[in-house]
Formats: C-alpha cells, sequence, structure tokens
C-alpha cells in the first residue's frame, strides 16, 4: 500500500481545505434553518414551481421545505454538497492516473519493483478512500453541527445514513468515471471533461425528461433520477440509489483498468 | 555467464505509421557498457522504454535480466534514469529517496548519504526549486542508489556540468567494476566513448552496427581547423591532402579546413611548415561516424 499511503500523503493538503469547506457550508446552512422554519410561504413557492425544476433539486410537495428533510434535501443534498463532491472527486480521479501520467512522474514510479496493476489499484483505493474521508466529514459535521439549530428533527439516522451513502455513491460513480477514463488513455483533460459532461448531462436530463409523461421513464438513464428520486431523509432509504452507483463504479474502474494493463504508457 | 544482461529479438515498435524502432536485434552481456548512440528521435528512448515495459512492441521481444520488464523481481534489479526526467515538483530528493526506496525494500543509508555527497546535493529541497543540474543529480542518485545489476541511462548526462560529468563517469566505472551492467544512450559520442566498451549505433529506429569503442575511435573521423598567419596558397593544400589520413582539405582566407581520419599525427608534422596561430577540433562528427555505416550499409 505504499503507492496509496503516498498519494493520500500528497493530497492531504488538499483534502484538508476540501474539509473546511466542506464544514463551512454546513454551518452556514444549518445556522440559517431557524430563521426559515416558520416561512411557511416557501412551501408555497415550491409547489408552485414546475415539476422538472422541483426534480432538479429532488424537491417534492409531499416534504414541506420549512422541515429539515425539505430544508437539507433542497439546501445541501440536492445541491451544494453534490456539486462540491463531485468536483473533488472528478478533479482526483482524473489526476490519480492520467495527470500523473501526463507530468511524467508515473513513469518513474513504474520503474520501481511495483506493477501496473498494483499501481492502478492502490491509486483507486486512495481515490475511494479519500472521497468517503471527506463525506465523512460532511456527516460527521452536520450531525454535531446541526443539532443545536434543530436542523435534523424528524430525519431518522437510517434516512440520514442512507442520504449520506447516496450522495457517495454519486459522486464516487463520477470520480471513478474520470479515473478510469484517465486509466484507459492517459489524458487528463479528456477524463475531466468526460466525467463533467456525464454529470452535467446526467443532471440536465433528469430535470427535462420529467416533463412529459411520455419520456419519463427514460429518467432511469440518469445518475441523478437515482439519487434525487427520492429524498431518503424523508422518505427512508432507496437501496438502489446506492447500490446502481456504487456496482457502475466497480464496472467502470475495472474496465479503465483493464485497458491501463493493455496500453503503451504516453 | 550465459544469459545476456539485455536481449531484444526482432524489437519493433510503430506509432501509427511511424516506425520508432525497427527489427533491433541487441545482445547486451553482463558487466559490460553498452553504449547506444543515435541522433536525437532515432528511437534510443522508445527501445529503453520497451525495455521497461512501458511501451508494448508491436513485434519481436525484449528479455531483460532472463525476464520481462514488466516484473516487479526484474525492476527490482534495475535502475533507471529517463531522458526526460520529471519528478514531482513538491517532492524533495528524500523524498524521492524514500519513496523508491521502500518500493524496492529498502535502501543502503550509507550508500545514499555518499551518493548525496559526491554530486553535492542538498536532499531537503523541493525538486521544483534546484536547477536542471540539480533535478539531474536526483535522478541519478535514484538510478544508482539500490546498487542495481542494469543500469539504463537514458542522455545522463545531459544538463551535468563539466565536474559533474566526470564524477558520474567515475561513478559508473565504479559500479561496473563491481559487476553492473550498463546501457548508455546518448547522442554525443564522447559521452560514450569514455565509458562504453561496445557502441550500437542507431538510426531511424534501426541499429546499422554495433562496434567496439577502439574500432570506432580508429575510423572516426574529425574536423580540425588550423587558423594560419597570412595567405594559404593551394600548394599547402595539396600537401595536406597527400597525407593517406586526410579525406577533405580546403582553405579560405586563412583557414584550413581539413578532415582526418584516424591519426592526426602526420597532419600535424605538414602543419609545422606553416605559421599555426591556432587549432579548432571539433570532437569527431558523429554524423560522420554514422555516415561510414550507412555507406557500408544502404
Amino acid at each position: 500500500m505504499i503507492v496509496a499511503a503516498r498519494l493520500v500523503r500528497d493530497r492531504r493538503r488538499s483534502l484538508l481545505w476540501w474539509s473546511v469547506g466542506i464544514v463551512a457550508l454546513v454551518i452556514f446552512t444549518v445556522s440559517l434553518y431557524p430563521s426559515l422554519k416558520g416561512e411557511e410561504s416557501f412551501n408555497e413557492v415550491i409547489e408552485q414551481m414546475p415539476e422538472a425544476l422541483r426534480a432538479m433539486f429532488g424537491l417534492d410537495t409531499a416534504i414541506p421545505l420549512t422541515s429539515p428533510p425539505g430544508y437539507l434535501q433542497g439546501r445541501l443534498f440536492g445541491s451544494m454538497l453534490p456539486l462540491l463532491l463531485l468536483v473533488f472527486g472528478i478533479g482526483l480521479g482524473a489526476r490519480a492516473i492520467a495527470g500523473s501520467e501526463q507530468d511524467g512522474t508515473l513513469e518513474l514510479l513504474l520503474a520501481n519493483p511495483v506493477t501496473r496493476r498494483a499501481v492502478v489499484v492502490e491509486r483507486y483505493l486512495a481515490v475511494v478512500g479519500m472521497l468517503a474521508c471527506l463525506t465523512a466529514v460532511f456527516a460527521v459535521s452536520l450531525v454535531v453541527l446541526a443539532a443545536p439549530f434543530g436542523a435534523l428533527e424528524d430525519v431518522p439516522p437510517t434516512g440520514l445514513a442512507g442520504a449520506v451513502a447516496g450522495v457517495f455513491g454519486i459522486s464516487l460513480l463520477h470520480a471513478t468515471l474520470a479515473f478510469g477514463v484517465g486509466a484507459a488513455t492517459g489524458r487528463r483533460a479528456l477524463a475531466l471533461s468526460s466525467a463533467t459532461v456525464v454529470a452535467v448531462a446526467g443532471y440536465l436530463l433528469q430535470g427535462l425528461l420529467g416533463l412529459s409523461d411520455a419520456i419519463r421513464p427514460l429518467r432511469f438513464l440518469s445518475p441523478w433520477h437515482w439519487y434525487l428520486g427520492r429524498n431518503m431523509l424523508a422518505q427512508g432509504v432507496a437501496p438502489d440509489a446506492i447500490i446502481v452507483p456504487l456496482v457502475l463504479s466497480a464496472v467502470v474502474f475495472a474496465g479503465g483498468a483493464a485497458a491501463f494493463l493493455r496500453r503503451d504508457l504516453r | 555467464m550465459t544469459d545476456a544482461a539485455v536481449r531484444t529479438e526482432g524489437l519493433t515498435k510503430d506509432f501509427g505509421a511511424v516506425r520508432a524502432v525497427d527489427d533491433v536485434n541487441l545482445i547486451i552481456d553482463r558487466g559490460e557498457v553498452f553504449g547506444y548512440l543515435g541522433p536525437n528521435g532515432a528511437g534510443k528512448t522508445t527501445t529503453v522504454r520497451l525495455l521497461l515495459d512501458f511501451l508494448r512492441p508491436t513485434a519481436g521481444r525484449a528479455v531483460v535480466l532472463g525476464g520481462s520488464g514488466a516484473d516487479p523481481d526484474v525492476r527490482r534489479r534495475i535502475g533507471y534514469l529517463p531522458g526526460d526526467l520529471r519528478l514531482d515538483p513538491d517532492y524533495t530528493a528524500t523524498d524521492v529517496i524514500e519513496l523508491f526506496g521502500s518500493l524496492r525494500g529498502g535502501v543502503d543509508r550509507r550508500w545514499v548519504d555518499t551518493l548525496l555527497e559526491r554530486f553535492g546535493l542538498d536532499p531537503g529541497r523541493p525538486v521544483g526549486e534546484l536547477s536542471t543540474g540539480n533535478r539531474r543529480k536526483v535522478g541519478v542518485v535514484q538510478a544508482f542508489m539500490s546498487r542495481p545489476e542494469l543500469l539504463l541511462l537514458d542522455e545522463p548526462t545531459s544538463g551535468l556540468d563539466p565536474l559533474l560529468q566526470h564524477q558520474f563517469n567515475a561513478l559508473v566505472r565504479e559500479v561496473v567494476a563491481e559487476g553492473a551492467t550498463v546501457l548508455l544512450s546518448s547522442h554525443v559520442l564522447p559521452e560514450v566513448e569514455a565509458l562504453a566498451d561496445r557502441v550500437g549505433i542507431v538510426r531511424k529506429g534501426r541499429l546499422v552496427a554495433v562496434a567496439g569503442v577502439e574500432e570506432l575511435r580508429r575510423t572516426a573521423r574529425q574536423r580540425i581547423d588550423l587558423h594560419v598567419a597570412g595567405e594559404v596558397g593551394e600548394a599547402d593544400v595539396g600537401r595536406f591532402r597527400a597525407v593517406p589520413e586526410v579525406a577533405e582539405a580546403s582553405a579560405e582566407a586563412g583557414v584550413v579546413h581539413l578532415v582526418v581520419e584516424g591519426s592526426v599525427d602526420r597532419v600535424l608534422k605538414v602543419a609545422a611548415g606553416l605559421e599555426v596561430l591556432r587549432i579548432v577540433s571539433r570532437e569527431a562528427d558523429l554524423e560522420d561516424v554514422f555516415l561510414r555505416y550507412y555507406e557500408g550499409d544502404e
């Protein structure tokens, strides 16, 4: 695990700053909750929104925005949180193989007694671990900081755990895509852009496909629909929203790693 | 020892339509310093990267230390100095040594310290802050630190000043005396000449000739310009032409241009008849060395 440990060590400063950012986001969000709690008019705003727009933030008319599950879904789980985790994960994933290959450091590493297989596996585990770590920082800071503001009232622990696992799943899927494309091609820019395009296209798709009943079933194509289709904070754990991205991540990683083992280094 | 340190059989590598390495059959015996000589872009780096399994051959194969460059047990016994050395700019030399050392199952601390001292390298500074020459030293240290059996050195002294080149050459001689094998790729003959036992000449991906360095030196041409006082007459040039070792002779405005093949002894004796102000001798021109081999080859 020397290769994995070194990657974590190289990225620890970046991870620290991202953690600070995530904690700041949590503080900012939960501390605003008390002032919004009594504002019933917010719920009317949601009711008047087109459904596609509501779907984009994972909002549901049955769950008032002024309740903790509705508020946290709209302000964190359905918006800023996945955005931040995706940016972190995609950047990390693209850098892990393709980035170090393009800056030329991968080759010298591979001149040492370490197989390509070990490098690709260890670096992926490091990416997964760091993403999990940042997600855990979020979860812990939410549990600790939400209590004084009552922002987690009526949220069952299983629902919270499910939502955290869900956001980890969707960020891991996109981070893995960046990692896999990078491992398969050795091109960092391609890895970054393909994962970003999939993220943006998937996000728009799950909103747009909700506009008409005829195309609505196609929404299952978007990872965002799996994630935002159900507010796990209020409606309980949706196992497929967690399992499907994890399984897909494993498949994408296996494909990218297989290509990496066969190709020439750039 | 029956097994060569490096053996390639019909090794070929295409990059799209470009054939970078073309049917190379190379044998490097254990304990020798093999100079791999060719102009930039001849396929030297590609050959080395094929040996280390960074690239996969289009055809043919390479056997390194009896195995494959993909095998960690083989790589453990190889030290590699890339021509285009890239290190993480945030790493210090200590980081590099620790990381590669732990991958290699630990290093001999005293040997590493000796190397650092010999090259006058401060191991605590980030690589990104080092000059090109100092960065190159980090590359040299990491290549030699595990006392490898085989050293693959790609343009090793580019960026090192003459004093350090001297240090480097001494280091290579030392490890070879202890039994190491060295593949030394270079585009300059003197670098190879100083260390190699045998030289392979590559051009456009093909290994066009393998010769002992002595033989190469004997046949190598050198260019000599004699700056003389006063005008040089056609008769003077004629006297130079009469010397068997002189391949070409011409004169212009007080300068005699000569191309000499082999010993310059008789040339100097002829020159003694002129008032020579300055002698400019250029190292044996690689192109000329190559040309001699192409003449026979193509």
